[in-house]
């Protein structure tokens, strides 16, 4: 296997590989940090570029602007509360108030450290445990899956705001926000108009919860009288604040690696668990969602952890995880490769070359953060009554781009003023997304479990599995009861 | 703020049970196999949601479990401005979403952009900058319009007004 990686790597090592990595790498932060445009749209516009490459430069360029973009989302959550992308939604619970202290530098930089460890141990999972991983997450089934969501929702419930109450409402409200359109037996559920047939996408729906809300509170509470310019500030992580976030960091990287491989997972809900046990296992934990570095370090390391692992599924059985590995699995198809256990004995020179590939943008990730932080902090010095109405341009420019349809948009602006309701009664607003995106496969799930049981709910807890994972989800209620608690009667 | 929040959410989750799902989630007559209903999910969730709102309402009453239930303190939220104000306030900023939205087929999606852009400067109070301000309400949708319309071939609405006028 070495004699194959080092033939790989010099197969690798030119200057239209690294040319073509450094692009995809640059394009995808820009993307990932505009709000509405997205690594998936990143990677489908770029796809019908790829017609004219090698395969494996632009399977790479394709991997690059995924890992860009997921990096990307970073940067607009931590400078203007606003979050690129969908995985990035946990990193603003902590970027933003540091950025708000004047330290988004330190921010920018601690997203950028994880994102490259998270992203670099991703890449060597795949290449030494691609195939027992994916074996694993072929035993995963409904009920496994509803039982390991059902974990994810109350933990992400238990950790976003002060009251697990409040938390498992705002995930209640997001289930049932994602039951409008189509279910997977063709009914109709909630069309009170036409274009609810059609459901609600993720995209205006993120942003109006995270985005919409901040110029509504500038508006109505005209908090931004006396702005001072926020600077990049504190722009260095000391060597202690890298090691008091090392355990969330590696733990983070680990939990997108096993969510990664597991298909329909995907970034989003491996950030948020992540916060989730990092605010349960600190010291600081009173402090994570007003700036800790602990919390954005296991966010951005689990979220940028999934990006190798997707691929573990893809190749190793040519199952896509997600729309983004969708797309690549179409490429690979395009010139001829087939993913799948034969990808391994017929092209192992391309798949190793992948994998050489893939550790190589870890390292031009950190370059292109690195060159790019500058000129994003810029964006932090604009006053609040100036930056929310850009940003508000920003999101309705972009949300109508990705359908062409004011429906998207009008979604946008009514999720805006739900967000903004939601903050008023102190709901916290990351259950409510997380579970409005695993809903419709948590719900697929269960109806399919029920399914195969004939009925019966006894098999939600029928297999060691199920039972880790429901267990897990109980010790997690129990543990944040105790706390809020405890702090109460303090 | 506890036991209004807790019955507005009851509420909430009681329309959605009693009057929306029996309204606008169809019972098929007939469903191959064990595949459980399409109500089944939005009940268990929306029954879910009115036991945690009412679970919301009885934690107020006690000392103990106040703090579970209601974590934050509304006025500390809300500042010292009178509530008149704000409403006077967020009503105008929904009032320009809902012209926005309804302008943009008579307008076309450009020119609306610019005056919501224009609408939200005036309420943030950023508008005193005029100069700033102006620019960045016609450029910013302007350039916009030009990278989505020519970098992604997005096919923004030009308005019955314009159309008329033959632009």
């Amino acid at each position: 296997m070495l004699n194959d990686l080092l033939v790989a790597f010099q197969a690798v090592a030119t200057l239209e590989n690294f040319l073509i990595m450094a692009a995809g790498i640059w394009g995808g932060v820009i993307i990932g940090a505009i709000p509405g445009m997205t690594g998936t749209m990143a990677v489908t516009l770029a796809l019908p570029f790829t017609f004219y490459m090698q395969p494996i430069p632009s399977i790479l360029l394709l991997v690059a602007l995924y890992k860009g973009s997921t990096y990307g989302g970073s940067v607009s959550a931590i400078l203007i509360k606003t979050p690129g992308t969908a995985s990035a939604a946990c990193t603003t619970l902590d970027g933003y108030p540091l950025a708000q202290q004047g330290k988004a530098g330190k921010a920018l930089n601690m997203a950028l450290y994880s994102s490259c460890t998270g992203d670099f141990i991703s890449n060597l999972s795949l290449i030494f445990i691609a195939a027992p991983l994916a074996l694993l997450a072929l035993r995963i089934g409904p009920p496994e899956y509803f039982m390991l969501m059902i974990f994810a929702l109350t933990t992400v419930a238990g950790v976003s705001g002060r009251s697990l109450l409040l938390g498992l409402v705002s995930a209640c409200l997001g289930l049932l926000l994602a039951t409008v359109g189509e279910d997977m037996y063709g009914s109709f559920r909630f069309d009170l108009t036409v274009d609810m047939q059609s459901g609600l996408a993720v995209a205006p729906v993120l942003i109006g919860l995270f985005a919409i809300p901040e110029l509504l509170k500038i508006i109505v509470f005209r908090n931004n009288q006396n702005h001072k310019p926020m600077q990049l500030g504190d722009n260095h992580v000391t060597r202690d604040e890298l090691r008091g976030s090392l355990k969330a960091m590696l733990k983070g990287s680990m939990i997108g690696v096993v969510m990664g491989a597991i298909p329909g997972i995907g970034p989003s809900a491996a950030a948020f668990s992540s916060y989730g046990e990092a605010q349960r296992s600190s010291k600081n934990r009173e402090n994570f969602g007003k700036g800790e570095l602990e919390g954005i370090a296991a966010s951005e390391s689990a979220n940028n952890g999934c990006c190798g692992s997707t691929m573990i599924p893809l190749l190793a059985l040519g199952v896509p995880g997600d729309v983004i590995t969708g797309v690549m699995l179409g490429a690979f198809m395009i010139h001829g490769m087939t993913p799948g256990p034969m990808l391994f004995e017929n092209n192992l020179h391309e798949v190793y070359m992948l994998f050489i590939g893939m550790l190589f943008s870890s390292v031009l990730l950190f370059g292109a953060g690195k060159a790019t932080m500058r000129f994003f902090s810029h964006i932090s010095r604009i006053p609040p009554g100036l930056m929310a109405p850009i940003v508000l341009a920003l999101c309705v420019f972009g949300i109508f781009s990705i359908s062409n349809s004011m429906y998207d948009v009008i979604v946008l602006l009514a999720m805006g003023v739900f967000g903004f309701f939601m903050f008023l009664f102190a709901i916290p607003a990351a259950p409510f997304l997380i579970a409005f995106i695993l809903g419709p496969m948590l719900e697929e799930n269960l109806r399919r479990a029920l399914a195969l049981s004939r009925g019966d709910p006894s098999i939600l807890v029928s297999s060691p599995i199920t039972w880790l994972f429901a267990s897990l989800a109980i010790f997690v209620v129990v543990v944040t009861i105790r706390q809020q608690l405890k702090k109460a009667n303090a | 703020m506890g036991i209004t929040r807790g019955l507005v959410i009851t509420a909430l989750f009681g329309i959605v049970l009693f009057l929306l799902i029996p309204a606008y989630v169809p019972r098929p007559r007939f469903i191959p196999g064990f595949a459980p209903p399409p109500d089944m999910w939005p009940r268990t969730v929306s029954i879910l949601g009115m036991v945690l709102g009412i679970l919301l309402v009885g934690l107020t009453f006690s000392r103990k479990t106040e703090a579970i239930a209601d974590p934050e303190d509304a006025r500390s939220i809300r500042g010292d401005t009178p509530l008149a104000t704000l409403l006077m306030r967020f009503g105008w900023t929904v009032l320009a979403f809902v012209l926005f939205i309804g302008s943009v087929m008579l307008l076309g999606f450009l020119l609306s952009s610019i005056l919501l852009l224009v609408a939200m400067l005036i309420l943030t109070g950023y508008w005193r900058h005029k100069v700033v301000a102006a620019i960045v309400a016609v450029a910013l949708p302007l350039v916009l319009y030009l990278f989505f319309s020519s970098a992604l071939n997005t096919r923004f609405p030009v308005g019955s007004l314009f159309k008329a006028i033959g632009i």
